[in-house]
């Protein structure tokens, strides 16, 4: 047995674990399935606090539509378990693993909400940040405690569950968990509009968006990268393919469906996928598919961005970084997440970038993917101005003083 | 707790009147105006009030007063409803009122950036002509400063969410001065903490909100309201249940109860029955509206709820929900001289129809007026409680019923506050319902305000 892992069974061990730790000043990196741990910057710890041993529902009741559940929950479990009763995380989390260079289906529950993980559906759905309605976690400082509960609304001061949720393990560490779910919409189907240029697509989303339809997810795909999707209607396009996802009842989604093809007309011909289709495309550009084919040594090791910057500035700053640094790119969130890949570079090209990103307005960019030596010479978060990174840092010594908890995970 | 109050220093008020000149008011009138709130909490007015016009002037006064320790309290339009902005001791206010414009509406990427003292209504007079409106609603016309710092929401948020749904972004200036903003127009804030919502319900005690980002969204294409009765309040709270477990996405959803609508009925000249009843809007599209109407209906008949009365033109629709806007000066009328005790307790969906009927009965044995109103399809609704500010024994009872209605919605893991906000008023639920999560908020309010110089002696004492 590894006498520098800890892997405690319940919230009293992980309490005693962090007392401990906390008193001594020893460093502990956190992990949970461990899917995500080339995200970020590596850590650098002394001993490591796996929670995987903290798993299990303990609370679901479909009535309520809120799941209480504990960190280590496989994500797998956690959908099927909502799946049988015909609900599930209206986040949507990706599954990162593929990108990440490990299996796919290895994420938790915890994971997912301490990256602030978020699927396609986040324009309208929001992210993990948005559902966590209450959590126990023990903090650096060694001390239980709660926030939040089990409703939808909750206004009892400083909002702990929003700093938790993509504190990546920073503030402390998770005991348990209440989300909200929903139930699935009867129908999904997805309008395309095939050969907009990046401009158009970006004007086609913004209208979608902005009708009375309820669009709830809109992409952009670039011909090469529609080329490699799994899905005959757009890899076979042979040019830029712009998906508008509506869900709902089946009357309703097939009414909204054809005044959406109206809308887009003007832009050029158009398309509808009905579910099973849907379902494929959305998972492909939620899970990043696109940037993570090829096994072995032929696996795609590009150097991966995802950059989050205003809607109507995305398509045309990611076409232009593509184009710059030989690269490809798609955007997702209406055009507000591009992600962009790109031969590898000791410097993963993180100033151009970086300059771009500024110069369309301003933004973040978060180097997903690049070896561990390059994610520790380069900034992988957006670097923050100092008065905020001050601010950040004093929250930070607020749960953490003696700064034991997944030690440069964050730094910029 | 022991409220120290020293009086302003001569140097400073000198400071601060050169900088503003005669909009910093030190007249009886105007400061006792900044010590009230429209509750039953007890006036406490501020030494001075700033009226500041631009960020460069928030962080003078800021500093100014950082300099000599003295208490910082941000003003909007002054309608919450927990004693937010009594200046517990002194100091000075800074009012935002002058800051209201709208400095930017971006179409296209469905976001609209504001000054604090714009109200929810001004932005939608500005917003009019665009296609796009801003949803959060809450009963006053409030500031959206004060607003973001409430984390307020209103009738819509079943749909689309609370305040802490539609901030995408704030400038802030913090207790030492500086200004900081936490994301620019990006969806997402990828780095470091989300600081934005750290603010966001923060209640004016870790810094001053001087500019905001706000999602908006384009007007539906079809809006149907309609007002429905049922024989009873466990029939109206069951319809309103299954609707969300079904995930109809209905915009606004609202409850008042016999003794409320009696209330609105007389306030705003109106004759809907005298019985639980639901206020209902439908947004989307044509087809989507109809297929909603039609659940919705099923539902509501399914538990005795009576025909729909419908307002499709828009003006029956602006008068249908200012009646239900203007339900808390409606109850007040019930019996004039009273102040109202709003509790707000919200509990999960399912739990909902015990906890009203549980307080129902508790109400009839206070002896008070209590009518209900809410947002049920959150799982939040209000007594308005009506007291005689000066009137121990009214207040106690008040106190002893909204007691063990807390403590019933903690029971089934629910809240003393699902939208109002802690202020003076809850901060001692706040024991029961967070413990050791207090130390926590309490190290955070010292890392960000080591002096305890912004709204101090709210949400946490420290
Ligand atoms: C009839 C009526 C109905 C209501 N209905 C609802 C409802 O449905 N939902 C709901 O949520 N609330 C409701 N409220 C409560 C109230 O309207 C909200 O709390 C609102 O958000 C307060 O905004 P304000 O501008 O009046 O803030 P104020 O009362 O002026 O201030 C409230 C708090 O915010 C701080 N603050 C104000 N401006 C700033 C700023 N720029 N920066 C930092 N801090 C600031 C103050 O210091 C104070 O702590 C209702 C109130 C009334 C009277």
């Amino acid at each position: 047995m590894d006498s520098t892992r800890f892997n405690p069974g319940n919230a009293e061990q992980v309490l005693a674990v962090l007392q401990w730790a906390a008193g001594e000043g020893a460093t502990l990196e956190l992990v949970g399935g461990g899917a995500k741990r080339a995200w970020g910057r590596p850590v650098q710890a002394e001993y490591t606090l796996d929670l995987a041993g903290l798993s299990g529902i303990n609370l679901y009741e479909p009535a309520e539509l809120v799941m209480t559940l504990k960190p280590g929950t496989p994500m797998a479990e956690v959908q099927a378990t909502l799946a049988a009763q015909r609900q599930r995380l209206a986040f949507d989390p990706p599954d990162l693993g593929p990108l990440l260079g490990v299996d796919a289906g290895g994420g938790t529950i915890g994971g997912a909400v301490l990256t602030n993980l978020a699927g396609p559906g986040r324009p309208r759905q929001g992210a993990a940040r948005d559902h966590l309605l209450g959590f126990k976690g023990v903090s650096g400082r060694g001390e239980a405690f709660k926030s939040g509960g089990r409703v939808v609304k909750n206004v009892t001061g400083f909002d702990l569950s929003k700093l938790m949720a993509g504190s990546f393990g920073t503030l402390a560490a998770l005991t348990e968990l209440s989300l909200r779910v929903l139930p699935i919409p009867e129908k999904t189907r997805t309008v395309l509009l095939f050969g907009a240029p990046a401009a158009d697509g970006a004007r086609a989303m913004a209208a979608a968006l902005g009708s009375p339809h309820d669009v709830d997810a809109a992409a952009f795909l670039p011909a090469g990268v529609a080329a490699r999707s799994a899905v005959d209607y757009v890899s076979g396009a042979g040019e830029s393919v712009t998906a508008l996802r509506v869900e709902g009842p089946g009357p309703s989604v097939a009414a909204r469906c054809a005044a959406l093809r109206g809308l887009l007309a003007s832009f050029g011909a158009v398309e509808e996928l009905h579910t099973a289709r849907s379902e494929t495309l959305w998972r492909e550009l939620r899970d990043v598919a696109p940037f993570t084919g090829g096994d072995g040594e032929f696996a795609d090791r590009r150097q991966v961005w995802r950059l989050s910057t205003a809607p109507s500035a995305g398509p045309a700053l990611g076409q232009e970084l593509a184009e710059d640094f030989d690269g490809e790119w798609y955007a997702d969130w209406g055009g507000g997440l591009v992600w962009l890949a790109i031969p590898p570079r000791d410097d993963a090209a993180h100033h151009p970038v970086r300059a771009a990103l500024a110069e369309a307005g301003g933004g973040h960019a978060t180097l997903m993917r690049a070896d561990a030596p390059v994610r520790a010479a380069v900034p992988v978060f957006q670097p923050q101005a100092p008065a905020l990174a001050a601010l950040g840092q004093r929250v930070k010594a607020g749960f953490d003083p003696k700064g034991i908890l997944n030690p440069g995970r964050m730094d910029t | 707790m022991t409220a120290e109050r020293a009086p302003l220093g001569d140097d400073l008020i000198a400071e601060l009147s050169g900088l503003l000149g005669d909009r910093l008011s030190l007249s009886a009138a105007v400061r006792e105006q900044h010590g009230r709130d429209e509750s039953y909490h007890h006036p406490q007015p501020p030494d001075a009030v700033a009226f500041v016009e631009s960020t460069d002037e928030v962080v003078a006064v800021v500093k100014a007063c950082a300099a000599r320790r003295v208490p910082v309290i941000p003003f909007g339009t002054g309608t919450s409803l927990e004693g937010h902005v009594a200046a517990v001791r002194g100091g000075v206010c800074i009012d935002v009122t002058r800051m209201d414009k709208v400095l930017a509406v971006n179409a296209e990427d469905l976001d609209v950036v504001v000054q604090p003292g714009v109200t929810r209504k001004a932005l939608n007079e500005h917003l009019r002509d665009t296609g796009l409106f801003f949803p959060v609603d809450p009963g006053a016309n409030a500031s959206l400063g004060g607003m973001v710092a409430t984390r307020a929401s209103g009738t819509n948020a079943v749909r689309y969410g609370t305040m802490a749904d539609v901030v995408l972004s704030l400038e802030v200036v913090v207790a030492d001065g500086r200004v900081i903003r936490t994301a620019r127009r990006a969806r997402k804030s990828a780095a470091g903490y989300d600081l934005t919502h750290l603010f966001v319900g923060s209640e004016g005690t870790l810094g001053v909100v001087t500019e905001i980002t706000l999602k908006v969204f384009g007007i539906p294409e079809a809006i149907l309201a309609a007002v429905v009765s049922f024989p009873d309040l466990d029939g109206a709270v069951n319809a309103v249940i299954e609707t969300i477990q079904l995930g109809v996405p209905i915009a606004r959803i609202e409850l008042l109860d016999e003794v409320q609508m009696d209330a609105c009925n007389r306030y705003s000249g109106l004759d809907y029955p005298v019985q639980p009843t639901l206020f209902l809007e439908f947004h989307g599209s044509e087809a989507g509206v109809k297929e909603q109407v039609a659940t919705v209906e099923a539902l509501c008949e399914g538990h005795g709820g009576g025909h729909f009365q419908w307002s499709t033109r828009p003006e029956d629709r602006t008068k249908l929900w200012q009646a239900r806007h203007d339900a808390a000066y409606a109850a007040m009328g019930l019996q004039p001289g009273t102040k109202p005790m709003a509790t707000d307790v919200c509990v999960p969906i399912s739990r909902l129809a015990e906890c009203i009927l549980e307080t129902k009965k508790d109400i009839v044995a206070s002896g008070l007026i209590a009518p209900i109103v809410g947002h049920v399809g959150d799982g939040n609704f209000h007594l308005v409680l009506l007291v005689d500010p000066d009137d121990p024994d009214d207040i106690a009872r008040a106190h002893a019923l909204n007691d063990r209605m807390v403590m019933r919605a903690l029971a089934m893991e629910g809240t003393c506050t699902g939208e109002h906000g802690v202020g003076l008023g809850k901060m001692d639920f706040l024991t029961a319902e967070h413990g050791e999560a207090l130390g926590l908020m309490r190290a955070i309010k010292r890392a960000l305000d080591p002096d305890d110089i912004m709204n101090p002696g709210k949400i946490v004492r420290v």
